[in-house]
């Protein structure tokens, strides 16, 4: 009697136990929102303006820059989240491409042995860290583009000493970071399509090609959605990979030009990455919480929506 | 002459031309297959080659560095701080994150069924997976490091990598406590134990393998995370980090990496080659970490599995 009382002692202890664990993580989520939308205000009442926010594009939180010299704080985001924009989008159009027929050859038409090695090499690369791609890119890749650019650096109005940072060479590192990810989400939608639908295919007569792109990938369209937008909300909070090749403190001149592309340039990460640290305590780190918040909501509104594309999709 | 018809009985020159337009047509649908296949090939050996080019240059440029002498030695020319430092984040974050998000899986999987409060869960743990790190270092500043004074420390960043990695964790056990089939788990309720003492039993030796993958998984993830730490844990050392404290400030393999590119040549005491060296011997100690770390996960889970089904 004792014994059994004692087991359903425990069993009710580990059960409240599991629960509170459980209920954390709603609870860090709720708070991640309510600590950051709580101060996401406040430069609003302290002299920013909420219009100009999205649409002035100068960041001077400190006032260090005004011309006037009264060091009045200009809160403009606009270039931060155009950057933000260029290279999110840049990379993931390059990306959706690559990572889609990738993933249709890997699962329709590979040999088992190549699935062998390929499979390990995706799942490592998933887990590179950020900083290290960074490195390579500032390293290999901003040296390299650097020497592609110098003939031309004049026509493009790049300054010669700092070309081949920028926008360019942040897309390039992005599309390393971010292709893992949208291949092996690719990969799971492909395979959870039934073989029945290949076979219908087939028998119908169409060719290997055919059968994947008038069945296969209608059928997992909805996956291939998700795995696209996943990538984007990657792509949009990544930080020190694409701070290190972007190397700038403030925008370029000449905002929409082929030669923004290849000179050191900001985006809203790389932004707060650099300069949070220093603006705490001040009124300027009311501006950067701003800045966060937007991110929050920018990486909040791809979740919903990938989860919107998941639950439509027939094969799951 | 009329239009060829479908009639069995046409004219032997329609047929003709149907059957040549239908040859002309597989044909044409034979070599689109054959342009698409070869297409397929090309993307992939790119991407493949690119993923391991990037490999092999990471490990060939930064193994000079392993010959250096004052590689592995502490202060500013070696890395031996930075690497106690990621092993002692590591620990300490995997002893709490571990039975942490294990408790959680066990409640969403063994103790309530399918319905709103797992699916509330779920969106919770994918909307926390796709904020950005930077973002939860922040929120991890802002909550750990300041209202709840602990200012910029270890601590603080572990709590921040809890958070960070809780979604990827829950997931994972999920996934090995989902492998256990629901026959042992009526088995031993059947017996009459109690839920705990048949999961406690039955469900996580069974779903052992799983886990032990799961959590080789996250650590991976823990080391090689940067941004969620630059405003939690800091960029310097104080002058002693070999200490257990976690009151101090310390920096990682990755933010102390962060920072020698961040920062510029001189802070290592090195010179430009030097400091060079040193930069790329940490990047190529971060992807042999990693490689082992997912080499390890594979052999464990399988060594696991042999013992478990042999048993």
């Amino acid at each position: 009697m004792q014994y059994s009382q004692r087991g359903r002692l425990t069993d009710q202890v580990a059960r409240v136990v599991c629960f509170v664990f459980a209920i954390l993580l709603i609870a860090v989520i709720v708070a991640v929102f309510i600590f950051i939308g709580s101060k996401a205000f406040r430069i609003f009442s302290e002299g920013g303006n909420p219009r100009t926010f999205f649409t002035i594009d100068n960041w001077d939180p400190t006032g260090e820059n005004d011309p006037t010299g009264n060091g009045t704080p200009t809160y403009g985001a606009f270039g931060l989240i155009f950057g933000s924009i260029v290279i999110t989008l840049g990379s993931i159009i390059i990306v959706t491409p690559l990572a889609l027929l990738t993933a249709i050859f890997f699962t329709e038409m590979a040999p088992k042995w190549l699935v062998r090695f390929l499979q390990p090499l995706i799942e490592i690369f998933t887990g590179v860290p950020s900083i290290v791609i960074g490195f390579i890119g500032l390293t290999v890749l901003v040296p390299f583009l650097s020497k592609a650019i110098t003939p031309v650096a004049k026509n493009l109005g790049v300054l010669g000493a700092t070309a081949g940072y920028g926008w360019g060479a942040a897309i390039l590192v992005l599309i390393v970071m971010v292709l893992p990810t949208v291949l092996s989400v690719s990969i799971d939608s492909l395979r959870a399509v039934p073989d029945s639908v290949r076979e219908a295919s087939l028998a119908l007569g169409s060719t290997r090609w055919q059968m994947m792109r008038k069945a296969i990938i209608p059928a997992a369209s909805t996956g291939l959605g998700t795995a696209v937008v996943l990538g984007m909300a990657r792509a949009i909070g990544e930080t020190l990979a694409v701070e290190l090749v972007l190397a700038g403190s403030s925008l370029p001149a000449k905002l929409f030009s082929l030669g923004a592309l290849f000179q050191p340039n900001v985006n809203v990460t790389a932004q707060i990455a650099q300069d949070f640290g220093e603006a705490v305590g001040t009124t300027a780190e009311d501006a950067y919480w701003t800045l966060a918040f937007v991110l929050l909501v920018i990486s909040f509104i791809f979740i919903c929506l990938s989860r919107y594309l998941a639950s439509r999709s027939v094969y799951k | 002459m009329s239009a060829p018809s479908a009639s069995p009985f046409m004219l032997p020159q329609a047929e003709e031309t149907r059957v040549t337009a239908q040859k002309r047509l597989v044909r044409r649908l034979n070599r689109n297959n054959a342009i698409a296949s070869s297409l397929l090939w090309l993307v992939t050996v790119i991407v493949a080659v690119i993923f391991l080019a990037i490999i092999v240059n990471v490990i060939w440029t930064g193994a000079p560095a392993f010959f250096v002498s004052t590689f592995f030695s502490s202060g500013g020319a070696g890395i031996l701080s930075e690497l106690f430092n990621s092993f002692y984040i590591l620990i300490l974050t995997e002893i709490i994150l571990f039975p942490v998000s294990l408790g959680a899986a066990i409640f969403l999987v063994e103790y309530t069924r399918q319905g709103p409060f797992v699916t509330v869960v779920h969106f919770a743990a994918e909307t926390l997976a796709g904020v950005p790190s930077l973002v939860l270092g922040m929120f991890g500043f802002l909550f750990f490091s300041v209202d709840l004074h602990m200012s910029v420390s270890r601590l603080a960043g572990a709590l921040t990598l809890l958070c960070l990695n809780f979604p990827l964790a829950l997931r994972l056990f999920e996934g090995a406590l989902n492998t256990v089939s629901r026959d042992q788990r009526e088995g031993a309720l059947a017996l009459g134990s109690t839920r705990w003492q048949s999961i406690w039993t039955v469900v996580l030796p069974s779903a052992l393998p799983g886990i032990i993958t799961g959590l080789i998984l996250t650590a991976g993830k823990i080391i090689g995370e940067s941004a969620a730490l630059l405003f939690t844990m800091g960029i310097s050392n104080p002058n002693n980090v070999f200490t257990l404290d976690p009151r101090i400030a310390s920096d990682t393999l990755t933010t102390h990496l962060y920072y020698l590119k961040q920062s510029g040549i001189g802070t290592s005491g090195l010179g430009a080659s030097g400091e060079a060296t040193l930069d790329a011997g940490i990047a190529a100690t971060l992807i042999l970490l990693l490689l082992i770390i997912n080499l390890v996960a594979r052999y464990v889970g399988r060594q696991v599995q042999k013992k478990l089904t042999a048993a």
